[in-house]
């Protein structure tokens, strides 16, 4: 919202505090300032100048050839184009040199021949108004030489405040409120609002009937003949009203804008001759009832809407807008002034409903003061009185409903005042302080009875905690000494999950190159069926930000696959990890259950081998064995489980693997599908995901207990054994083969070779071993070694194959 | 025979000065020292001399076969330090040469940032808890003092999940607040609890909106706290932050949860008079916080009449912006390398 310092002046003296003051003022006492925008500056170059001398063009007609004295030495020819230039006349003068609105800047200039030096303006030039016809007429006694802005007071600063940070101050919503702040914070006195106006003793012939009190707590109407019908305004109300961005249309509108600026009160005036009956309702709308407003909107209206209606139709959207079917126009001579307090929630449904927000709805959403109605009117009624001698107010108003508003009595403690805020503020100040912002103070002691204004009370003054707040910013929030907090030493309790999660983490982008995301909670509904699920199986969001998003993830796979074609044009592979949530429906309680998941995607070349080592799986393998080697727990590992594919719809058939312990699942480690990669438009790429459930991790971990043992006093055998074995025994059976073959003098065992080709039968792959061999009570002898490798022996031809020698 | 020794001494001392490598002062050594050099042969004759003469030439003797063999010595250090010298200078290498790439992982801006600040937090004695981000209405609005006819309810602000009529609605957080609640019901007073986490607002994306984005709440409760131990709190935090200390001042600022509410400005840690981030104001608007409403402490179960606190709220993803310049907020999501690889653990 625009405020101009002018305006505000009305009512408080701030004449020698500049701009700049005001609003750091504003800013640390009330509301933020956004901006401050200097009016007049724009024209300051444009000086009052008298026609000396005016000839037509000799070669155009339309033009005049005029001399102008500006209060300078030598005189300036200019040439005109406005019909209403003549000897004599007092104008505004651009002289050479000078730069008007649109960066326009005034040169030397020769038009059709004849030399012109400046520019004699219009109002709309020097942007005194939307439109002009001639140039501006200034009075006779306008004074040569002087700056224009100084001779019409135009010099002004407009106050951009942040509307926002005005929300719960149905108070601020107009000047009068800026100005009662400014006088609490600059202590100087406010005048009082000036809407003193004797109400003619006619009695209306006007009824009102409110259906709905709760909606409307009350509805003023007043009758007034406006004789010559609307006409343009006083030069001042339009600058002023120019000044802080509101248009100007003729004087009846113009002053009822003027007072919503000034009160922050909306009102409203309709062509009493169109309104049919002289009974005015304030009533829901009939359903699809259709309705057009003033600026042309067409509107279906809804049965919880509020609408104005006479005898026969609707007149109005009650608070947001009036209906073109009684707008006041130039054949109007009489009008219905309405001024009225509508409930904020109802305005603001309606006004967003049919995406109609004006400046009334935004101000009637604050929940405004009722007393507002009263005041507005008579304001309306006196300015329009007092620019025309031709409008007169016709009868008393009807008034239906209250005003009241339902004023607390608030107790506040001051030495609990002083606590809260931190500052030594004496009592007397405390009253002085409540007192200029218009609470009434009664002292009791210890404590203060405080009566909250009735333009406090609609909303934000609700208990004694918002008064120690007006207290504390009336007083100064720079005064407020820091000071320590005094508080038991003890260890903060901590989230196991947490503090896992984050070292895992850090693990991942330490050891394994991953670089942490985020990425959405919410997937396309397109992805529950690549999943081989339906949207029902799904968490849906009601109103999604975009309507082809609508489900809550139950795993980030995806999210973090649709990550990848950002980056495959210059990254070959990558590797992608984030520490994040899956949301699922429990079906016992109905809660939502929201998984820890600890997940890593990665993504390389088509052409990788499938397994082993350098296998996407096989990288994820190794991550995941140092993750779990990490925390200790000796996760076991089941190959292509059969439930897999169903609790995981991307994952592929043939390249996964269950992670858990002590038969609890810690997540999966799979090839990510090639159908889903490709419907996520990564191309050429194979994607191998790792979903760690970190709560599980939790549980392992609890469960896990660090044993220590000696360094063996006794050296290890190391023996290498090779077995052929048909290639549909895969590793996880000839590692169990050797181990078992070991028994308890295993100490450690790794694969070093896998080979198939020319020394081996057709259908057999070789799977190489070292085996160290350790008895942690003596030294192992050769027998050992071949009994091992007998064993060895005999466990690849229970196998179908052999040892190799 | 003395003469001769002598004589043979000094020719050594002066073979040995001017050999000129390794080898050429073996040779030197043995034709004085080996087996048929010159001085072993001398030495075999020692026993053709008189008995009288014999102890005193036999001492000169052996003198100087030590000096010559200690001068050998020191000659063969200085002469292997020259070919060692001169080896080195004739290997051409190249130095500038990079060693074997190390590739790098990296960390999310606005974790980084949530991580540290956890760890200033936890330092001070906080509590660092969590919440669901599927929460429900009374969590997320009732208990924090939300008019039920709040804009901030409607569905143009707030992601509500579909819910089956006469059901409690539920709605993906919209700030990090319910977890002031949640901790003080886990926990009761006094705490000190920080709750980092992810909200969601109902926002159309541009360079600095985001439906998804990080904050962390801040709660303090107990005995007779006021603005001063907020303001004491979050210049420390800050100084943590920033490494040194900076200059606050507090705003009057609107938050229904809090009371009195405030803006917390801070002077930009980034210029003196004036910059693009501060928008040459020299401060940076930081933090919403307040004095926690009686209400909120009544809906979460604790006596206003006996506790008070204050409560502030960090937006991670605006400070992460700030922190490393970061100018579209839709980086955050994107998962894209290049974003993503420029900030180190």
């Amino acid at each position: 919202m625009k405020i101009s310092l002018n305006w505000v002046g009305d009512f408080v003296d701030i004449s020698d505090k500049s701009a700049e003051e005001i609003s750091a003022l504003l800013s640390m006492h009330t509301a933020e300032v956004e901006g401050i925008e200097y009016s007049g500056a724009n024209i300051a170059g444009v000086v009052v100048a008298e026609v000396l001398t005016c000839e037509q063009h000799p070669d155009a007609d339309k033009l005049s050839v005029t001399t102008l004295n500006y209060g300078a030495e030598e005189t300036v020819q200019v040439v005109c184009g406005a019909p209403n230039v003549r000897v004599g006349l007092k104008v505004a003068l651009a002289p050479v040199g000078c730069v008007l609105p649109g960066d326009f800047k005034i040169k030397k200039a020769k038009l059709r021949g004849q030399l012109s030096q400046g520019m004699i303006c219009s109002d709309s030039e020097i942007e005194l108004s939307d439109a002009s016809e001639g140039i501006k007429e200034l009075p006779a006694d306008a004074p040569i030489g002087a700056r224009l802005i100084d001779y019409l007071e135009l010099s002004d600063a407009i106050l951009e405040l942040d509307n926002k940070s005005l929300t719960h101050r149905p108070d601020l919503w107009g000047h009068y409120g800026f100005a009662r702040e400014l006088s609490a914070i600059l202590k100087r006195p406010l005048k009082e609002y000036p809407s003193e106006f004797e109400w003619p003793a006619e009695a209306s012939e006007y009824t009102l009937q409110l259906d709905d009190q709760q909606q409307t707590s009350c509805y003023q109407l007043t009758e007034l003949s406006v004789g010559g019908g609307p006409q343009v305004s006083p030069e001042w109300m339009q600058q002023r009203l120019l000044a802080v961005g509101q248009c100007v249309v003729n004087d009846i509108v113009d002053v009822s804008n003027y007072v919503m600026l000034e009160l922050g009160q909306p009102t409203h005036a309709f062509d009493k001759d169109k309104v049919s009956g002289k009974q005015i309702s304030v009533r829901r709308a009939t359903a699809e009832e259709g309705f057009v407003t003033l600026d042309e909107t067409e509107c279906t209206l809804m049965a919880s809407d509020m609408v104005i209606a006479d005898a026969d139709k609707s007149i109005a959207l009650a608070g947001v807008m009036g209906g073109a079917n009684s707008e006041v126009d130039d054949t109007t001579t009489s009008i219905l002034l309405e001024s009225a307090s509508f409930d904020a929630t109802s305005v603001r449904r309606t006004a967003l409903h049919h995406n109609l927000r004006s400046e009334a709805s935004s101000r009637f959403e604050k929940s405004l003061d009722p007393n507002y109605t009263l005041s507005a009117s008579q304001r309306v009624c006196q300015l329009l009185c007092e620019m025309r001698d031709d409008v007169k107010v016709d009868s008393a108003p009807v008034f239906a409903g209250s005003a009241d508003v339902a004023s607390e009595r608030l107790t506040i403690n001051v030495a609990n005042v002083r606590t809260l805020l931190g500052i030594d503020i004496s009592d007397q100040d405390i009253d002085q302080n409540l007192t200029a912002l218009g609470f009434e103070v009664e002292a009791n002691g210890d404590d203060m009875q405080v009566l909250v204004p009735s333009f406090r009370a609609t909303k934000d003054i609700q208990s004694a905690v918002d008064l120690v707040e007006e207290v504390g910013r009336i007083a100064g929030y720079d005064k407020i000494v820091p000071q320590p907090l005094c508080a038991p030493i003890e260890v903060p309790k901590q989230l196991d999950y947490r503090r896992l999660a984050s070292k895992l983490l850090m693990r991942l982008v330490n050891n394994h190159q991953a670089h942490e995301t985020q990425s959405y909670s919410f997937i396309p509904d397109a992805w529950a069926k690549l999943q081989g699920l339906s949207c029902d199986d799904f968490i849906q969001i009601a109103n999604p930000v975009n309507d082809a998003v609508s489900l809550m993830r139950q795993n980030p796979a995806l999210s973090l696959l649709s990550q990848v074609p950002v980056n495959q044009r210059e990254f070959p592979s990558g590797r992608l990890c984030e520490f994040t949530k899956g949301y699922a429906e429990d079906d016992e309680n109905g809660e939502a259950i929201e998984s820890r998941i600890l997940a890593m995607l990665i993504w390389g070349p088509s052409d990788l081998p499938k397994s082993g080592q350098q296998s996407l799986v096989g990288q994820l393998r190794s991550v995941a064995a140092d993750l779990t080697g990490l925390l200790n727990i000796n996760a076991q590992y089941q190959v292509n489980p059969d439930d897999l594919q169903s609790r995981f719809g991307f994952a592929h058939p043939k390249q996964c693997l269950a992670l858990s312990f002590a038969r609890q699942s810690l997540g999966i480690i799979s090839r990510v599908h090639p159908a889903v990669v490709s419907a996520l438009g990564v191309d050429n790429s194979d994607v191998a995901v790792l979903l760690l459930d970190v709560d599980a991790l939790v549980d392992a971990q609890a469960k896990t207990k660090f044993k220590f043992s000696s360094p063996p006093t006794f050296p290890a055998v190391k023996v290498d054994v090779a077995l052929a074995l048909p290639t549909g025994v895969d590793y996880a059976a000839a590692h169990n083969a050797v181990s078992a073959a070991a028994g308890k003098l295993l100490d450690q065992i790794e694969l070093f070779d896998v080979y198939s080709g020319p020394g081996l039968k057709d259908g057999q792959h070789s799977m190489a071993f070292t085996v160290l061999l350790r008895a942690s009570d003596r030294t192992l002898g050769d027998k050992e070694e071949q009994s091992f490798i007998q064993k060895v022996s005999k466990a690849a031809e229970q196998l179908g194959g052999n040892l190799r020698s | 025979m003395r003469e001769r020794l002598e004589a043979l001494c000094d020719a050594g001392l002066a073979a040995a000065a001017v050999a000129e490598s390794v080898a050429q002062l073996a040779e030197v050594e043995s034709s004085y020292l080996g087996r048929t050099g010159a001085l072993t042969a001398q030495l075999k004759e020692l026993g053709k001399l008189d008995a009288a003469e014999r102890p005193a030439i036999g001492k000169l003797a052996n003198e100087i076969k030590q000096q010559l063999q200690s001068s050998f010595e020191a000659r063969r250090v200085v002469l292997k330090r020259q070919q060692l010298d001169a080896d080195l200078a004739s290997v051409g290498v190249d130095s500038s040469l990079p060693g074997p790439t190390v590739e790098l992982g990296s960390v999310h801006p606005v974790m980084a940032i949530a991580r540290e600040l956890e760890e200033i937090f936890q330092s001070m004695g906080f509590v660092v808890w969590d919440g669901p981000e599927l929460e429900s209405e009374a969590n997320n609005f009732d208990a924090l003092n939300i008019p039920s006819d709040h804009p901030a309810r409607e569905s143009h602000d707030t992601i509500w999940m579909k819910s089956a009529p006469g059901e409690d609605r539920r709605c993906l957080r919209t700030h990090t607040s319910p977890v002031q609640v949640r901790a003080l019901r886990e926990f009761g007073a006094p705490l000190r609890v920080i709750a980092p986490g992810r909200v969601f607002r109902q926002e159309v994306q541009d360079a600095t909106h985001e439906h998804t984005f990080h904050q962390m709440e801040g709660l303090v409760v107990g005995k007779d706290i006021g603005v001063p131990h907020m303001l004491h709190a979050m210049n420390s935090m800050l100084e943590g932050v920033f490494k040194r200390k900076l200059e606050t001042r507090l705003r009057p600022g609107f938050f229904p949860f809090v009371e009195p509410g405030f803006e917390l400005d801070a002077r930009c840690p980034f210029c003196k008079d004036g910059c693009k981030v501060c928008k040459g104001s020299t401060w940076i608007e930081l933090m919403p916080g307040g004095l926690v409403h009686p209400n909120v402490l009544t809906a979460a179960g604790v006596d206003p009449e006996v506790y008070s606190g204050f409560a502030f709220g960090l937006g991670l993803s605006r400070m992460a912006m700030l922190r490393y310049g970061i100018h579209d907020i839709r980086y955050m999501c994107s998962g894209d390398l290049r974003f993503l690889n420029q900030f180190q653990a």
